[in-house]
């Protein structure tokens, strides 16, 4: 089953082919990174006005790419939650549009079940259940994935995301935006115990779900202070220091569920699953648990169409499709 | 040849089916319900009244803009995403001739088009009629209310006000200087039908190429054209 699936939840429009949910036949991305930077974030506005204007092309050439013509194409999905609302608009309403007049089935996917599908292009032999880490700039969730569409959120941030956590001490630190790769290659020249960082929890019930927003202030007042007192601030240090709180605060936490649950295999997904850090971290933690680790290639941790058409036929294996009549929204439970 | 038209610009959705220039069908909907979620049933619908495939479609028509951002967009990605996978063009319409079309096209009549642009504007257009035909007076642009109503009075003639700015104009304009009256409720608003009239006369392009005329920046690159201006 030959599955084009879109992608618009953010700053990426994307466009994709896959078959059976494992083969990725074309995998097409625009990135709008060039027109958010000088606006040190996503502009919503900004972003849902590009996928429009790019959103036939990279259809066009996703289908070049595979060596398929329109009448090859057995379903359409797409990515209907959560996101920007104005940029999943986009993408929800070209790609049921298309699933019409193809005359195919509609695959609503969640976002974050994308993301954790990613594992299932990036490693043929995977199967639930494993626990998964999704890490991104929008979310941060420890998810227990009983099946390919039964899944159970074990804890999640209260606040804000990991990533949200990197971009605003990049800014900062004046390392621009996005924060995440700028933070993670300063680290590397940095010592991780420079800077003694808190690691936030959640003390009210579930041990699982996260908080980041006070590490990301005291990131924000370390460097105010050295600012107003004229104090040298070591940034690689802290840049460290900040790579390694994050990363203890996820890894502990994702051990102790695939413990608590007895699943040999633990995966990451999302944009920070890119932090060599935590993949560090995670590597040798899974190493000394004996568990086998999965965290897809840099490409497929970003947010990418293939992921959605690798879940998209999951769901259509469980039955879950929409007709012309299917919505975006800005928040849907996992 | 088959055209289905879509009108998602502003409150009210509606879409329509034209052979040439006669209508076949028509819906709309203006319950304030979203457009993301009944623009494309409606279209979905009336080919089915019909009894037409969507295969049958030669073109989709669209209003481009002005109007509501997210508005536009979702009309604007559905022409899209049936125009790549039929295959076929699409046309896309300025949001306010579609809405002169759907108004009184009488030969003689001068038509005033505005819409609510907020922050003290309006998106306008002006267009008279001549053998039937539209014909443009001025481009569409974003205009403050006085600035119109120099241009009506420049023109000395009695208008009919069209648009959901229509009301806010009449309210604006020193109607001792300037001759207006509101086109019925029926006729007033923009809507699918207007949309299909309008894109007769014109040439369709390749989905990929169809593209919005929102009139106006987002507000981050007004602002942040405003503050490399002052500084």
């Amino acid at each position: 089953m030959k599955i084009l699936a879109v992608e618009s939840s953010c700053d990426e429009t994307a466009v994709a082919v896959v078959e059976d949910g494992r083969k990725v036949l074309a995998d097409e991305i625009f990135s709008q990174v060039k027109l958010h930077e000088i606006y040190g974030g996503v502009v919503p506005e900004i972003a849902a006005r590009s996928h429009l204007e790019v959103i036939v092309p990279l259809a066009d050439r996703a289908l070049k790419t595979a060596g398929l013509a329109r009448r090859d194409i057995d379903a359409v999905a797409c990515t209907y939650a959560p996101g920007l609302i104005g940029a999943v608009l986009v993408g929800v309403n070209f790609a049921k549009s298309a699933a019409l007049a193809l005359g195919v089935p509609l695959i609503p996917v969640h976002h974050i079940r994308g993301h954790i599908a990613a594992n299932y292009l990036a490693f043929p032999g995977l199967e639930p259940p494993f626990v998964c880490l999704a890490i991104s700039g929008g979310n941060t969730m420890l998810v227990d994935v009983r099946g390919y569409t039964d899944m159970r959120v074990l804890g999640q941030t209260r606040d804000d995301a990991a990533g949200e956590c990197f971009d605003k001490s990049a800014r900062v630190l004046g390392l621009g935006y996005p924060g995440g790769k700028p933070i993670d290659d300063l680290s590397k020249q940095g010592r991780d115990d420079a800077y003694d960082l808190p690691r936030p929890s959640v003390n009210d019930g579930n041990p699982f779900d996260m908080s980041f927003s006070g590490l990301k202030t005291a990131v924000v007042n370390l460097a105010h202070h050295a600012e107003q007192t004229g104090q040298p601030l070591d940034k690689p240090g802290l840049a460290a220091s900040l790579c390694r709180a994050v990363s203890e605060m996820l890894v502990g936490r994702t051990m102790d569920a695939a413990r608590m649950l007895g699943y040999p295999a633990v995966a990451v997904a999302g944009g920070v699953a890119a932090n060599s850090r935590i993949r560090a971290d995670f590597a040798a933690a899974c190493q000394a648990a004996g568990r086998t680790l999965y965290v897809p290639p840099l490409r497929l941790c970003g947010d990418n169409a293939a992921m959605i058409g690798a879940q998209g036929y999951y769901e259509y294996q469980a039955g879950h499709t929409a007709d012309s009549s299917l919505n975006a929204y800005a928040t849907m439970e996992l | 040849m088959l055209t289905l038209a879509l009108e998602s610009s502003a409150k009210a959705a509606s879409a329509a089916v034209f052979e040439e220039e006669k209508m076949l069908a028509f819906a709309i909907q203006n319950a304030g319900l979203t457009h993301s979620r009944t623009l494309l049933p409606m279209a979905e619908g009336l080919m089915r009244q019909l009894d037409l495939p969507l295969s049958r479609l030669d073109r989709v028509a669209v209003s481009r803009g002005p109007g509501s951002f997210t508005g536009l967009r979702i009309g604007m990605a559905e022409a899209k995403g049936l125009c790549w996978a039929l295959d076929i063009p699409a046309v896309g319409v300025s949001t306010l001739e579609a809405m002169a079309w759907g108004g009184p096209v009488l030969d003689g009549q001068m038509l005033c088009c505005c819409m609510d642009a907020r922050r003290g504007q309006l998106y306008n257009a002006l267009f008279t009629v001549e053998g039937g035909r539209l014909v443009r007076l001025t481009p569409d642009r974003a205009i403050s209310a006085a600035e119109l109503q120099s241009e009506l009075i420049a023109r000395q003639e009695p208008w009919i006000l069209l648009g959901d700015g229509a009301e806010l104009c009449y309210n604006t304009l020193d109607r001792s200087q300037v001759a207006v009256f509101i086109a019925p409720e029926p006729l007033r608003l923009q809507n699918a039908r207007g949309v299909a009239l309008a894109a007769l006369g014109q040439d369709p392009v390749p989905a990929g190429e169809l593209m919005p005329a929102y009139l106006r920046l987002s507000q981050a690159e007004r602002e942040r054209l405003a503050r490399m201006k002052t500084e």
